[in-house]
């Protein structure tokens, strides 16, 4: 694909960071885009983004990470994100069961918000705090297959399982987009503006356009 | 005050060593602080000061007795005078002055202490959750459980029994902390209350309310504001579907609290509490047009970033305040009003009612 040489890649898929607010998605955004903890960090107004590129199933990936506020007064403006997002990671805190009641709420706004066919990951983040334990993985687990998420445990303090997390998520993504006739990658730059399309496989009404107008 | 106890799991930064600038915030490494913040004054300048100090202290009389006076007869000349910047040992009375948050505290002793000490509200944990993630770079806010902390909690907690329909909403804190900086906790608590409630005029009301639909209007009459001041950008961000909301919610949440250089946040904040929100809308013109030659060229990536990390000599108050009040916002803000009324109405109203119903479930997240 003629790309200046930074913006090289085959597809680039759009994912939203959900979940209760404090349970640590700026940092697994951080984390996985900059290599970066922040002990010290503000909590999110609004919306925040950040991209990597990476290579997921032998093709270059860019994934375009929109983090949000996680207070539900915020949802108004943030679940305009939503739309155009082939995936969502849905994040509580392993240390704070409300978080992980919350998680049907925030699978509901998916539902009301969200293109049907989301690959949505469950994540419990904060797994370092062992002592602090009070959701069993076992419980996530069973939900999570109860209602046909990916699931896995992270923690962005220690780096552990963060880059796993995202690139499972990338990988159902592309398993999903190559199995559409359309989302050939020689069948999509025709139309595709340089680094600006959201999506690859969906209808162009699905690409960045739908995720930034507000609502 | 009650001595709360924040209960927090998380690991407490570290007491630093690393030096402060002058309004208390840990210095970044590099070239953080703008020309002509920490360089010495010199002795002209100190003169000036000290001329501009007395004026003020003039005009306000003593403890602020002449204020409303002063206001009625020249209007114009504190307006003048404020735009010029407040000095900044005066900044906290005469935030309260302009605000009419003192006549509310005179008008209710003992009922912010009462709320502190035995009111409780739904919103306790949502507060404590974000207290440490509330100017974590400062040294007056950092230190855990410390006596920053403390009255952010105390005056938040206060305001959100005073306020139940509002409670507490996240950007609130940054509000709170930057007054919390001029003044007791009590009188940035009746501050808080002027702008939410009103007193002279309130500036902030609704702003916070379910669905923050204050913050969609402005966004949307931002939007178009750009637009027609700034045709070339403004079609420049259609093209990359850029939209205020990725960039200008915490504007206007926060009026600049949030992650602008404080000196710059200081002076936009003594024109906000005499003018009012259309302070924020010229400030953000005024930073597009002056980073509009470097952004018109940007994609959208790039754009994103540049919108939220402006460089540190666009932040320049003497430079960009000028340029902020030379743009002239008013009428147009208006129609634009108007304009979204229109469209949104309907939707508006519903959303009112079903906010009202949702608004019992008191879901913290
Ligand atoms: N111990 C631990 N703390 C974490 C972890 N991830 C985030 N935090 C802390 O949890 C708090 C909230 O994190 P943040 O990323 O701002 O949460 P968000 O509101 O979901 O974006 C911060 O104090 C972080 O330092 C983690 O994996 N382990
Ligand atoms: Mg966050």
């Amino acid at each position: 694909m003629a790309r200046r040489a930074e913006e090289e890649y085959d597809y680039l898929f759009k994912v939203v960071l959900i979940g209760d607010s404090g349970v640590g998605k700026s940092n697994l955004l951080s984390r996985f885009t900059r290599n970066e903890f922040c002990l010290e960090s503000k909590s999110t107004i609004g919306v925040e983004f950040a991209t990597r590129t990476l290579q997921v199933e032998g093709r270059t990936v860019k994934a375009q990470i929109w983090d949000t506020a996680g207070q539900e007064r915020y949802r108004a403006i943030t679940s305009a994100y939503y739309r155009g997002a082939l995936g969502a990671l849905l994040v509580y805190d392993v240390t704070k069961p409300t978080t992980f009641d919350n998680v049907s709420r925030w699978l509901k706004e998916l539902r009301d918000h969200a293109d049907s066919n989301i690959v949505i990951m469950l994540i419990g983040n904060k797994t370092d705090l062992k002592h602090l334990r009070a959701v069993a993985t076992e419980d996530a687990q069973s939900y999570a297959e109860k209602e046909g998420l990916s699931f896995i445990e992270t923690s962005a303090l220690e780096a552990t399982n963060v880059e796993k997390a995202f690139q499972t998520i990338l990988s159902e993504i592309y398993r999903i987009i190559s199995k559409k006739p359309l989302s050939s990658e020689d069948a999509a730059p025709a139309n595709i503006k340089e680094g600006k399309t959201i999506v690859v496989g969906e209808s162009e009404a699905n690409t960045k356009k739908a995720c930034c107008s507000s609502s | 005050m009650e001595k709360k106890r924040i209960d927090d799991y998380e690991v407490g930064p570290l007491p630093s060593p690393r030096p402060l600038d002058r309004f208390g915030f840990v210095k970044q490494d590099v070239n953080s602080s703008p020309e002509g913040i920490n360089r010495g004054k010199s002795k002209d300048e100190l003169e000036r000061e000290e001329r501009k100090v007395r004026k003020w202290r003039k005009m306000i009389g003593v403890g602020g007795s002449d204020w409303k006076h002063y206001v009625r007869r020249k209007p114009h000349v504190v307006k003048r005078r404020i735009r010029k910047g407040i000095p900044d040992c005066l900044r906290g009375l005469v935030w309260q002055l302009i605000s009419g948050s003192r006549d509310l505290l005179l008008m209710n002793p003992g009922v912010y202490e009462q709320l502190v000490i035995y009111e409780t509200s739904a919103s306790e944990l949502d507060i404590i959750r974000d207290i440490s993630r509330t100017f974590p770079s400062h040294v007056f806010f950092k230190q855990r459980h410390g006596p920053g902390q403390r009255s952010l909690y105390n005056v938040l907690k206060a305001y959100s029994v005073y306020d139940r329909d509002v409670g507490y909403v996240q950007g609130m804190g940054f509000v709170t902390g930057l007054l919390l900086l001029y003044m007791s906790e009590e009188d940035a608590f009746w501050l808080l209350v002027a702008l939410l409630k009103g007193a002279v005029h309130s500036p902030m009301e609704g702003l916070y309310m379910e669905g923050l639909p204050l913050v969609q209007q402005y966004l949307f009459q931002f939007d178009q504001l750009v637009k027609g001041h700034l045709p070339k950008l403004g079609e420049h961000f259609s093209d990359e579907m850029i939209n205020p909301s990725m960039y200008a919610s915490q504007w206007f949440i926060t009026v600049f609290a949030y992650s602008f250089p404080f000196h710059l946040a200081l002076r936009i904040w003594d024109v906000f509490l005499f003018e009012g929100v259309k302070i924020v809308f010229k400030v953000g013109l005024a930073l597009l047009k002056y980073c509009h030659d470097e952004l018109v060229k940007l994609p959208f990536e790039k754009l994103i970033h540049a919108l939220r990390n402006f460089p540190e000599h666009a932040m320049d108050p003497d430079t960009l305040l000028p340029m902020a009040y030379s743009i002239k916002v008013a009428k147009r803000l208006e129609e634009l009003k108007e304009e979204y009324e229109k469209r949104n109405g309907k939707a508006l109203k519903s959303a009112d009612s079903t906010a009202k119903q949702n608004h019992s479930e008191g879901v913290s997240s």
